[in-house]
């Protein structure tokens, strides 16, 4: 490529170099649309980072020197100067780590950079809670219905509990307002049942905050996680990107992610979709972010959170849109404007995507460790693989277990769940234990290819239920035994040189195409 | 060598013999009993880390990667993870420097005495079983304490062959 100069040139707040204060495979995401918007892309690394595949992308990088997260990706201090000392003018601080991090933004700012991403008032207005769930009642978005329960010593407490279960309705939830973790949460059904719940909530909140403040909350159960892109700019433009279909969960972590919901119909959309540009106007929001809904099995959705970043699951919205969210988020940063109106946002076919994590479904879950001896990503029409990770990296704890992203794009959603299929079966992913084989049972299941999985179906599902087939032992063994009397090895450095090519996927192989169908 | 599949601790003993670059699968014992096997025929692929399967007559592409003891297969979509076992040890816990038959056979080879001391990854002894010869190797540095047999003698599955002491 030799592109002179960049998109932004011309732009309000031009620059021409970013550099991205993360890791893993949204730096390459962000570092590559870097590239092709004609910037240069400053990647930063710890120790435990030196070889990653990150810093391949980069067309510079800084190491962070420290072993914890707090010395270096957390360390914003660290960060700006590192910014300061390649020349950068923007950061963008990708997802998770300090990228909702109010102070963080200001710091950016203060430095005199391009912050890539929304306002610090934004960030923290929907970083709490409280205030968010006021603001957005203020604004008329639906929230959970519920109330706070304060009463003084000495009070009706019952009275007043009673009465404000009656506003809320039933079946509700009463959660501890210092709490978190469970501590504290109960759910009760019926009206008789309310005062044995409540005093063993108040009791548990309490002992665990010192504080038994009480918040009453309507019990939604069998919904679904449903949640709407926006991007705005900072000319007062604010459109959304449909929606995600997030239902897929495991202890409240995604894993299998669509757009569109297919419990979402065009009116539903349009109602989500104004009420997440209403939330976003709200805070006076800037740049890509997700207004996060629960939507109730009778069609009824609240307010749930607000993330203030790109989202792990954008691609989906990407491939559905055909709009590149982290360009649009260069455009919004430097001052452009979005250049669209909701009327230009379409949505065409189905998009699903499936995390790959180096993780044991058979064991809880439990992360693992090892080096990638083989990682061959499968590609062709409708394939798009996000990846962190190449062949012969090795596998840590220092970090997120997530190696790579696997997402498909087809006309239709069964056509979408056919390539997801056949794509996961192509992912070659050895040394490593994966969830490669339980993402396919689980996309496979009844429950979510007939679109009908709320948050609680992957938690209460019997594990056995997404169990590997086994192979014939005697193939296995016979294939081992093969292998090892032909010799062959791979070392572990293989790969390490062609590596890039490993990840952008390499040109032809026929045999990988030949089981996939093309709808 | 013995293989386990996966989590389970059941022994497998190939067999496999070559017939004109392709590897035939002869037979597969599990846990020292012949099991049913269907028509295997393997040969390389030019492909690295892949190998060519034919299993009744279809043709498969295995991806195959050695990690440590094990070889990681990708077999039609789907990750197995076959693990290489010492023989000479039927049970799950290798005991100290007693080695026993791995699968009944005749002992082909020698290459010890009886005080004479050994390295660790020493070949000791070669057993023939099911056409496929099976090297016992000393699983530590030591001195031959006991040899039970000799070249000829038949052995059964589970005797033992060989003592090693420190």
């Amino acid at each position: 490529m030799n592109m002179t100069s960049g998109s932004l040139d011309n732009a309000p707040r031009p620059f021409g170099t970013v550099l991205v204060a993360n890791r893993g495979e949204i730096a390459v995401r962000v570092l590559q649309a870097a590239r092709e918007a004609g910037l240069r892309g400053i990647a930063v690394y710890s120790d435990a980072d030196a070889s990653s595949l990150h810093i391949e992308v980069a067309d510079d990088a800084v190491h962070l020197p420290g072993s914890t997260l707090a010395e270096t990706y957390l360390n914003s201090e660290a960060l700006i100067s590192a910014a300061g000392d390649c020349g950068a003018e923007a950061i963008h601080p990708g997802y998770g780590f300090l990228s909702e991090r109010a102070d963080f933004a200001i710091a950016v700012e203060d430095a005199g950079l391009v912050w890539i991403g929304p306002p610090s008032g934004a960030i923290s207005t929907m970083g709490d809670k409280i205030s968010a769930r006021i603001r957005m009642l203020e604004s008329g978005v639906p929230v959970i219905p519920g109330e706070e329960l304060s009463v003084p010593d000495g009070a009706d407490h019952l009275g007043a509990l009673a009465a404000c279960a009656a506003r809320v309705g039933y079946p509700l939830l009463l959660k501890a307002s210092a709490g978190g973790g469970g501590k504290g949460m109960r759910a009760v059904h019926e009206p008789k049942m309310l005062r044995t719940e409540y005093e063993a909530a108040s009791r548990e909140a309490s002992a665990a905050f010192g504080d038994g403040t009480i918040y009453v909350e309507r019990l939604l159960s069998g919904a679904r996680h449903v949640e709407v892109q926006i991007l705005a700019d900072s000319h007062g433009n604010c459109i959304h990107l449909n929606e995600r279909d997030c239902s897929l969960q495991r202890r409240h972590q995604k894993v299998i992610e669509e757009s569109p919901s297919p419990a979402v119909d065009h009116q539903l959309r349009q109602a989500m979709g104004n009420a997440a540009v209403t939330a976003a106007k709200a805070v006076d929001y800037i740049g890509a972010g997700t207004v996060e809904f629960m939507l109730s099995p009778k069609g009824d959705f609240y307010f749930l959170e607000m993330n203030t970043r790109l989202q792990v699951e954008h691609p989906v919205t990407e491939m559905t849109t055909g709009i590149d969210l982290v360009q649009k988020q260069f455009e919004v940063a430097a001052g452009l404007q979005l250049g669209m109106e909701q009327s230009d946002v379409g949505m065409s076919g189905h998009a699903i995507e499936a995390r790959i994590y180096a993780e044991d479904a058979s064991k809880g879950f439990l992360p693992v460790v090892g080096r990638l001896a083989l990682w061959k990503p499968p590609h062709g029409p409708g394939i798009r693989v996000d990846s962190g990770v190449r062949q012969g990296d090795v596998v840590t704890t220092d970090f997120d277990p997530m190696l790579a992203k696997l997402v498909v794009h087809a006309p239709t959603r069964q056509a979408a769940l056919r390539r997801l299929d056949a794509a996961l079966a192509d992912l070659v992913a050895l040394g490593v234990t994966t969830n490669i084989g339980f993402l396919r049972n689980a996309a496979a299941h009844h429950a979510f290819a007939s679109g009908s999985v709320t948050t609680e179906f992957l938690d209460s599902a019997p594990i056995s239920e997404f169990a590997e087939p086994g192979a014939d032992p005697a193939v296995l063994v016979a294939i081992a035994s093969a292998a090892q009397r032909l010799g062959i090895e791979r070392t572990p450095s293989d790969g390490a040189s062609g590596s890039v090519d490993e990840h952008t996927g390499h040109s032809g192989d026929p045999f990988r195409t030949l089981s996939r169908s093309f709808p | 060598m013995d293989w386990s599949v996966g989590e389970e601790s059941g022994r497998y003993t190939v067999v496999l013999n070559d017939s004109g670059g392709a590897l035939r699968l002869s037979s597969v014992q599990h846990d020292g009993m012949e099991t049913d096997s269907p028509e295997i025929s393997i040969t390389r692929d030019d492909h690295h880390g892949r190998l060519r399967v034919e299993i009744a007559g279809t043709l498969r592409l295995a991806h195959v990667a050695k990690v440590g003891d094990s070889w990681w297969i990708h077999l039609d979509g789907r990750i197995h993870v076959v693990r290489a076992r010492e023989p000479g040890n039927a049970g799950t816990e290798p005991s100290e420097g007693s080695l026993s038959a791995p699968m009944p056979g005749t002992v082909l080879e020698v290459h010890i005495k009886e005080g004479q001391r050994v390295r660790k990854g020493q070949t000791l002894v070669v057993l023939e079983a099911m056409k496929m010869e099976h090297r016992i190797q000393a699983p530590k540095a030591g001195e031959v304490t006991e040899l039970h047999f000799s070249v000829g003698d038949r052995v059964d599955m589970g005797e033992i062959l060989v003592q090693i002491s420190d």
